[in-house]
């Protein structure tokens, strides 16, 4: 009876598995259960024999470190889909409101009409050119104004498709910015204007303010000139509500395929850190308050199947030693400290596996 | 128990064996095709010409449809996912198409061609989103697809086009197919 029984669900199984079906014209919303995620890993080595550059990420200095397994679900029946992303290790920890909290996404959007959506759960920000996946980077290590940046914001947002070149994303958020809950309130307030002025250039305006987060502008935008060639922008400015305190800056991303399987990019950023007043305790990733950093991030995204290796070297030089926090490798005894310097280099040697 | 097992085994290795990139030739522009031609005894080019159309917006109502230059027959465009994983899927792409359909009485012929692979990519939020300015057309994908990533358009390109084929066939055939005119019930009063 056991054995029946069994048979019976294997040949079922098998008829569902084998069976095709009959509407094969599947857009990705229509797509079955999905899959997708990634796993990377690196080696870094800072030539001052220490950590010294502070974005986001890679912050393990001459070791063979692990980045994340990163999974992530999606399906969509009808109108309604979801979207559940988990993700383990370092990298995760790093960009997740609590180490050993593991949700990067969880959101529920639901199509009300054929150009309008409601979406609700904590979601990736829509602020910024780069993000957490290694998958949606070329550079392995990221940019001052990703790091300063929100990374997800909790919230409910509209979006509206006015015509395939111009849409608008309109939303409330949680106060704060990378929580799955608020501290107050439903605060912040973002919005997003997305354009395709030419085929294969997207523009995306984004804003996002409130009371106790700040407000920050930025414009994101990507253009594939040609098959072989991309150029990538982003630019943003950040204010704190009180105190005058934040920061500015842009940064450019050419990259060019020179084979099948090599492409190489470049990462040019300015940043600027702002004073504020006196009474201001913000403190940017970078530069002291009232410095400027120029790095630059030379890479080559190398592609074999799904797995990307991405040498990287980089140098980051900051305006002026009194804004430093960059230390060279000689040490003071007296100090107890290593001596500071005004410029710090990396080089990196990651590998990501993506599906 | 275990020859239960080793059939289940091979008929789910059975599905991914068919190699239907078989079922594609090349064109006179040296273009992947993928061609047929039915008989079809005892139907004029009108009934196959209204089959034929209504066949395009029910089954493939996403498609862009555009009368052909001779009159009554279609063409238009479409595209389809190239999906890798068993139970769980993974998006890699999508292939745009051109499809043709032509009708004479008592036989029609349909074709498609101009296989154009997109790769996929996930963006922050999850989505599965085409990568913008990345189109490979099949015959020319040597200098930017690997042979297994070739093999696996060219397989799921020849499915779906027996698929769409297929589907076609059945339009064509059942006069059921076409769409029902409901009639009203209406009584006369005046006349009792």
């Amino acid at each position: 009876m056991k054995k029946k029984f069994l048979l019976l669900l294997l040949t079922a199984s098998a008829f569902a598995y084998t069976s095709k079906a009959q509407d094969t014209v599947k857009t990705t919303q229509d797509a079955p259960l999905v899959l997708y995620g990634s796993v990377d890993t690196y080696y870094k080595d800072d030539f001052s024999g220490h950590n010294n550059i502070p974005t986001s990420f890679a912050a393990d200095n001459n070791s063979v470190s692990i980045g994340m397994v990163d999974l992530g679900l999606k399906k969509t029946v009808g109108n309604a889909s979801f979207v559940g992303e988990v993700s383990f290790g370092p990298r995760s920890d790093e960009s997740i409101p609590s180490a050993g909290e593991h949700i990067q996404n969880l959101y529920i959007s639901y199509n009300l009409t054929p150009k309008l959506s409601a979406t609700a759960g904590y979601m990736s920000t829509f602020i910024g050119y780069e993000v957490i996946s290694p998958l949606g980077n070329f550079n392995y290590s990221t940019s001052y104004l990703f790091t300063n940046g929100p990374f997800q914001n909790a919230g409910f947002k509209l979006t509206y498709t006015f015509s395939p070149d111009v849409s608008l994303m309109a939303g409330i958020f949680n106060d704060e910015w990378n929580a799955y809950s608020s501290s107050h309130d439903v605060s912040n307030f973002g919005a997003q204007l997305t354009i395709t002025p030419v085929k294969n250039w997207t523009a995306y305006l984004n804003v996002i303010t409130g009371p106790t987060a700040g407000t920050e502008f930025d414009l994101t935008t990507a253009y594939q000139i040609t098959s072989a060639f991309k150029l990538g922008l982003n630019a943003a400015t950040y204010s704190t509500t009180h105190y005058s305190a934040g920061f500015s800056g842009i940064a450019i991303y050419p990259q060019i395929a020179v084979s099948k399987v090599v492409t190489l990019g470049l990462r040019e950023e300015y940043f600027k850190t702002d004073n504020g007043t006196a009474a201001s305790t913000y403190a940017a990733a970078g530069p002291l308050p009232g410095g400027s950093v120029i790095a630059s991030t030379l890479s080559a995204n190398i592609k074999t199947g799904p797995l990307t290796f991405i040498p990287e070297i980089r140098l980051d030089e900051v305006n002026k030693l009194a804004y430093s926090t960059f230390t060279n490798s000689t040490y003071d005894a007296t100090t107890g400290s290593f001596e500071p310097t005004k410029s710090a280099t990396q080089f990196v040697l990651a590998v990501v596996y993506g599906f | 128990m275990k020859k239960i097992l080793i059939a289940f085994i091979c008929i789910v290795f059975a599905h991914n064996a068919f190699a239907q990139k078989d079922l594609l030739s090349f064109n006179e522009q040296n273009k992947y095709i993928y061609y047929q031609v039915v008989e079809q005894p005892g139907l004029i080019t009108d009934t196959l010409q209204d089959r034929a159309l209504y066949f395009l917006k029910t089954a493939y109502p996403k498609n862009k449809i555009e009368k052909a230059q001779t009159s009554g027959n279609y063409t238009g465009t479409g595209k389809f996912l190239i999906l890798s994983g068993a139970l769980v899927k993974h998006v890699d792409g999508e292939i745009n198409y051109t499809f043709y359909i032509e009708c004479k009485d008592q036989k029609y012929r349909y074709w498609l061609t101009d296989f154009v692979f997109t790769p996929y990519k996930v963006d922050r939020y999850g989505n599965s989103i085409p990568q913008a300015g990345i189109d490979v057309p099949l015959e020319n994908s040597a200098s930017k697809m690997d042979k297994t990533e070739l093999d696996k358009c060219l397989d799921q390109a020849g499915t779906f086009s027996k698929q769409f084929g297929d589907q076609l066939k059945v339009f064509m055939i059942k006069a059921s197919a076409l769409p029902k005119t409901e009639k009203k019930k209406v009584i006369n009063t005046k006349d009792w």
